[in-house]
């Protein structure tokens, strides 16, 4: 995996995912957030912090992501859950 | 994770952090005012979108989306009102630029705060009613710049300026009109439309209306119209550099209006270099450009198609009632196929073969063909001549062409019956003479007829052709039963015509030579034997002869002569002169025949074989012929006033009139006792209608003599008039 791939999700207490950019951008926010014309200090660095999110919950959030990348073929139901994470 | 205590505990709701600080708001929407300040300052860098989105979502979650929204209204529109204060201040040329840049930094920084506040975006404005974020900015921008009282007029100003220039030859700057007009496009509210636009058709309209008066002063039609295409593709070409795709058709409109609708008829009708005049220079290019651009114009292309078919008629009946081109028929004819072959062309080249262009053009030709009543004689010579010697040796294809074009001047006659009359006299020369180029060409002639006008019209002339044919064999039977009798006098040949089939003659008296007489009783004896109950009768100003001819200087010289003239000049085996009185007593020959051919036996230069004295060149009564011992000749055969196809004169014209007319009454009638039959019970108006429209195809009848027929019919009560209403005829059975 490459650094440019990768995107550093961290959590409230500290700690620090590394996921793929493509998993990541399944989040509407996350990928407005990384693709804003705008020079925010997220694109910047290609780390995003969540104050707020603990450490279990973006670990969950995390392997959500990839589940998703793996079943998005597979119409609705992806679709329905997708909208969750947008609403956190 | 941990191995689970044993403990009871309860799993509480997860309960979002309360707020306690009723600043909160207050607070947030500080730092959310600061980021939008920043981002419009180009400062983002130092900001993180994780925190400013968590605050807005802070704020709309606690039900403080109001003060967000109205909040970020106030913070764009000031920004914005700066910006326009930046924009007014540029000069001259920068104007434009200036607004570009600001525009793109406003979508750019628009974007970035919709990312930011996606999530009042998404909730609380749909909730509430309120425009979303990128439309509202857009609005904002619209209303603040675009409409701001100094920033309007200026810009609409800059832009028509630009295209201006544009359209003089200047090279402006495309890639930022484009863009400047698609901000346009880009707002809502018709802004483009009514900014740009609508005064950018009204311009072009006062623009091209004084250039196209400009041009209409100077130029001729052929240049005119040249600038006028050029114009036209600049146009569309513009438009699709910089403009909004819909105004396309907008602006090509104007163009045609201004540049082609309003001086369409003054370039059609221009002296020197008009329609007419291309037309006769055959102007392929001009033709086809002016066809392209009046397409475009209501009523463009039926004016061309009217000054057309004027012009064709009026060159078409210059040229068939002027006297010297109707001296000669071939030529006559000749002229009027090149006229259509050269209209034809113009109509593939450069009127894309328009069929209404093609009915236009086959209209004319009608009309001032049957203006010349000689036309259906006219067109048979021409036909005549062709077979005769203008075919010989040219291919299979060619033949087909040329007769494939006579067809087509056939079809414009109205008087086919005249035809009929006149190519059966011409064909019945041409078979007798034995003088067709090739039989092959005749009968293809005869098959397109046919197709054309039925079986009826080709009947007689195919049983000319089987009365040819049936006459060889009967020679062929002759010759071998009655072989030896006649081997030594003269040969004989004859064709055996069905009187029905072959133009009528009336048979005029001549006394044959003895020698001749034997033969012909011979033939005829052979003849009734094997075809009981018909009768023969000879046609003598129809043959030809050939005879040996010994002179005085012992040169041998073989003559082709009319049976006639064999007739005279065997009287001078017995004496070597003879007076004018003697040769038409003993020949019996009508009086005009005899003149004729005693002159081209007599006065003609190298074909004199009989001397006349006097030597003038008519025939009188006291001549005296004698036999030209001094005949000379180059050529071993000689031929002597053989009988061509020609021009009739004043009387045979109205006697094959006539005829035609008297051949017409019993059609005439055929026809109205065929469609009274049918209706039983019909008015004048329309049995007239009736009749014209039956008999179309042959002739066109003439209503009176319609009206004589049915009055001949009733007489001899084939149909009765009605006692009430005197229009209606009734149908007797």
């Amino acid at each position: 995996m490459r650094k440019e791939d990768t995107v550093k999700l961290i959590s409230a207490e500290g700690f620090e995912f590394v996921v793929d950019k493509k998993a990541a951008m399944v989040s509407q926010t996350i990928r407005n957030m990384l693709t804003s014309p705008g020079s925010f200090a997220e694109t910047e660095h290609g780390e995003v912090t969540f104050p707020e999110i603990t450490t279990t919950i973006l670990e969950k959030i995390c392997q959500y992501f990839y589940w998703s990348l793996q079943y998005a073929r597979f119409s609705s139901f992806p679709f329905l859950l997708s909208l969750l994470v947008h609403y956190r | 994770m941990s191995a689970p205590k044993k403990r009871n505990f309860q799993i509480e709701a997860f309960k979002h952090r309360v707020v306690v600080d009723p600043k909160y708001a207050e607070k947030t929407w500080k730092i959310l005012e600061h980021a939008i300040h920043e981002i419009y300052n180009h400062n983002a860098s130092g900001l993180s979108f994780e925190e400013l989105y968590r605050n807005a979502y802070n704020m709309v979650l606690h039900k403080y989306g109001e003060k967000l929204y109205a909040g970020l209204v106030m913070t764009m529109t000031s920004h914005l009102k700066e910006i326009a204060k930046s924009i007014e201040a540029a000069q001259g040329a920068l104007f434009l630029e200036e607004l570009n840049r600001k525009w793109t930094e406003h979508n750019k920084a628009l974007q970035m705060i919709r990312d930011i506040l996606m999530y009042m975006d998404r909730t609380f404005i749909p909730s509430a009613h309120k425009t979303p974020v990128h439309e509202l900015g857009l609005n904002l921008w619209r209303d603040n710049i675009i409409h701001s009282s100094k920033i309007q007029t200026r810009l609409q100003d800059t832009l028509l300026e630009l295209v201006q220039r544009e359209r003089t030859g200047e090279v402006i700057n495309r890639g930022l009109m484009r863009n400047i007009i698609k901000m346009l496009m880009d707002l809502c509210g018709s802004v483009y439309q009514e900014n740009f636009e609508k005064p950018f058709l009204e311009v072009s309209a006062d623009f091209y209306r004084r250039e196209s008066q400009q041009f209409i002063e100077c130029c001729d039609c052929g240049d005119y119209l040249k600038k006028a295409e050029k114009r036209l593709n600049e146009e569309i070409e513009r438009v699709s550099q910089y403009m909004d795709v819909k105004s396309e058709g907008k602006i090509t409109n104007v163009v045609e209006k201004e540049l082609i609708e309003s001086h369409m008829h003054r370039l059609v009708h221009m002296d020197n270099s008009g329609l007419v005049n291309m037309l006769v220079d055959d102007k392929y290019d001009d033709l086809g450009r002016m066809y392209s651009l009046f397409c475009r114009v209501p009523d463009g292309l039926p004016l061309i198609r009217d000054v057309m078919t004027s012009h064709i008629r009026e060159i078409g009946k210059q040229l068939v009632t002027d006297p010297e081109k109707l001296k000669d028929p071939v030529d006559f004819v000749q002229r009027l196929l090149d006229e259509k072959d050269k209209h034809d062309k113009i109509i593939s080249l450069a009127f894309n073969n328009d069929k209404t262009f093609q009915n236009a053009l086959n209209s004319s030709f009608e009309y001032f063909i049957n203006l010349n009543p000689r036309s259906p004689e006219f067109i048979s010579l021409f036909v005549d001549d062709k077979l005769r010697k203008g075919l010989k040796g040219v291919s299979e294809e060619d033949v087909e062409l040329v007769l494939d074009k006579v067809m087509m001047l056939f079809r414009y006659l109205q008087e086919k019956d005249v035809f009929e009359k006149y190519y059966k006299q011409h064909l019945a020369k041409r078979l007798l003479s034995g003088k067709t180029v090739s039989d092959d060409a005749e009968r293809s002639l005869i098959v397109k007829l046919k197709t054309e006008c039925g079986y009826q019209f080709t009947s007689k002339l195919e049983g000319m052709f089987t009365d040819m044919k049936t006459s060889q064999d009967t020679m062929q039977g002759f010759y071998a039963a009655m072989g030896a009798d006649i081997a030594d006098g003269p040969t004989l040949t004859v064709q055996v015509l069905t009187t029905g089939s072959w133009p009528t003659q009336s048979s005029s008296t001549c006394n044959l030579p003895p020698e001749i007489l034997g033969v012909c009783e011979k033939f005829r004896t052979y003849y009734l034997g094997t075809h009981t109950g018909r009768r023969l009768s000879w046609q003598t100003n129809m043959g030809t002869a050939d005879l040996k001819a010994t002179f005085g200087k012992g040169q041998k010289h073989e003559l082709n002569v009319s049976t006639y003239q064999m007739c005279i000049l065997m009287l001078f085996n017995n004496a070597d002169g003879l007076s004018y009185r003697e040769i038409e007593q003993a020949t019996e020959i009508p009086a005009a025949d005899l003149k004729r051919c005693l002159q081209s036996l007599a006065c003609v230069r190298g074909k004199n074989v009989l001397r006349k004295e006097p030597m003038s060149k008519d025939i009188a009564e006291d001549d005296a012929f004698f036999f030209n011992d001094n005949f000379q000749s180059k050529f071993y055969k000689v031929k002597i006033g053989t009988v061509v196809a020609q021009k009739e004169s004043e009387p045979e014209k109205q006697e094959t009139r006539q005829r035609v007319e008297e051949d017409r009454k019993p059609q005439i009638e055929a026809a109205i006792v065929r469609i009274m039959k049918a209706r039983r019970v019909l008015d004048h108006n329309n049995i007239v209608a009736e009749v014209t429209k039956q008999l179309q195809s042959r002739f066109l009848p003439n209503p009176v003599v319609i009206k004589k027929r049915i009055e001949s019919l009733i007489e001899r009560e084939f149909l009765e008039r009605d006692k009430v209403d005197r229009k209606l005829y009734r149908y007797l059975a």
